[in-house]
C-alpha cells in the first residue's frame, strides 16, 4: 500500500510537470537550498538564463512570501525577520510550455480583504503601469506589518508572463487558505 | 569613517565601502535572510558619512539577482545620494549590469529616473 500511494503522488506529480513541491515549515534556509536545487535543475535542463533568472525570483519572492506572512507560524511573529518559520506550500513546474510557481499558505481573516484589493489592483495593470507602480512603491515606505518592501507581489506580477492567479477558500475559523500562480 | 568590508555569501554581495576614498561597492547576490539588518548598517554608516564634508562619492552597484527587500533597501541608499549631490557633493552611481541581462539593466534604467542631481551611469560589463 506504502509504496502504491506514495508512487500514485510521484507520478500525478510528474504528470502534471513539476519539478519541486515542498510542503510544511519553509525557513529561509530551506528557501536558500531550494532555490539551489531550482537552479541546478532549470541548468541541466539548459533553460534559458532570462527565464531561469525570472523563475528564479518569482519563487524567491513567494517562499518568502510564506515565511513572512503565513498565519502558521512555528516560529512566532516578532522574530527576526531571518530566523522566521512559517507553514505553507510551494510548487515549480512546466505546464503547456510555461514555467509556473504557486504557493498557497494560511492568513489570518482580517487580513484577506486587503490583500485581495492589492492582488485585484496589480492584476489589472499592463506591464508599463507594473514598471510604474513598482517604482512608485519603491520610494514610499513600507506598509504597516511588512518585514520587505511591499513590492514583493509587484515583482511576481512583472516577471509572470500573464496575470497572475489568486484564490481564497474560506476555512470556518479565522484563517482562510491562499493561493497564488504565476506563468512565467 | 572606518571603511566597511563583507566578503560574498551565496545570497548576499560583496560590501566594500571605503569612505576615505570616496568610493563604495556593492558585487554580487543580494536575497539576505534579513535585509533590513544587512543594509541597516551600511545606510547609517552612509547617512554619517554624508553628514560631514563633500568629498566627491562614486557608488560602483554590481547586482546579479537582487530580490524585492533588497530593492527597497537600494532605494534607502540612494536617497540620501541624491540628497548629498542636491546639496553639492559630487556623486556617481554606477549601475554595472552584464552584456545581454535585460532585467537587471531594466532595473538600473527603474532607479535611473529617480536621480536629477546625482550622476546615474549604466555600464555594461562584458562576460569575462
Amino acid at each position: 500500500m506504502l509504496a502504491t500511494d506514495f508512487m500514485a503522488f510521484h507520478e500525478a506529480s510528474r504528470r502534471n510537470g513539476i519539478i519541486l513541491s515542498f510542503g510544511g515549515d519553509l525557513s529561509e534556509n530551506v528557501l536558500f537550498s531550494l532555490g539551489e536545487v531550482l537552479k541546478l535543475r532549470m541548468q541541466q535542463g539548459a533553460t534559458d538564463a532570462a527565464v531561469s533568472k525570472r523563475v528564479f525570483s518569482v519563487f524567491v519572492e513567494q517562499a518568502q512570501n510564506i515565511i513572512r506572512y503565513s498565519a502558521d507560524k512555528l516560529v512566532p511573529p516578532g522574530s527576526p525577520a531571518g530566523g522566521l518559520v512559517s507553514a505553507g506550500l510551494i510548487v515549480v513546474g512546466v505546464e503547456g510550455g510555461r514555467f509556473f510557481v504557486a504557493c498557497g499558505n494560511e492568513v489570518p481573516g482580517e487580513h484577506v480583504t486587503g490583500l485581495r484589493a492589492r492582488l485585484d489592483h496589480i492584476a489589472g495593470l499592463s506591464g508599463d503601469e507594473l514598471r510604474k507602480y513598482y517604482r512608485e512603491r519603491l520610494r514610499q515606505p513600507a506598509d504597516e506589518g511588512s518585514l520587505g518592501g511591499s513590492i514583493g507581489l509587484i515583482e511576481i506580477a512583472r516577471r509572470a508572463s500573464a496575470p497572475v492567479e489568486y484564490d481564497f477558500q474560506a476555512r470556518g475559523d479565522d484563517r482562510c487558505f491562499f493561493c497564488l500562480k504565476a506563468f512565467i | 569613517m572606518d571603511r566597511i568590508q563583507i566578503p560574498a555569501t551565496s545570497r548576499s554581495p560583496l560590501v566594500d565601502f571605503d569612505f576615505a576614498a570616496g568610493h563604495l561597492l556593492l558585487r554580487g547576490e543580494s536575497y539576505p535572510e534579513d535585509a533590513a539588518a544587512f543594509y541597516g548598517p551600511l545606510l547609517r554608516s552612509l547617512r554619517a558619512y554624508l553628514e560631514d564634508g563633500a568629498t566627491p562619492l562614486t557608488f560602483d552597484v554590481a547586482l546579479s539577482y537582487f530580490n524585492s527587500s533588497s530593492a527597497k533597501a537600494l532605494m534607502n541608499l540612494f536617497m540620501p545620494l541624491e540628497d548629498a549631490a542636491q546639496e553639492g557633493r559630487p556623486v556617481t552611481i554606477r549601475w554595472l549590469y552584464a552584456e545581454g541581462d535585460d532585467t537587471i539593466a531594466e532595473a538600473g534604467e527603474d532607479f535611473a529616473a529617480d536621480f536629477s542631481h546625482a550622476r546615474f551611469e549604466m555600464v555594461q560589463e562584458t562576460a569575462a
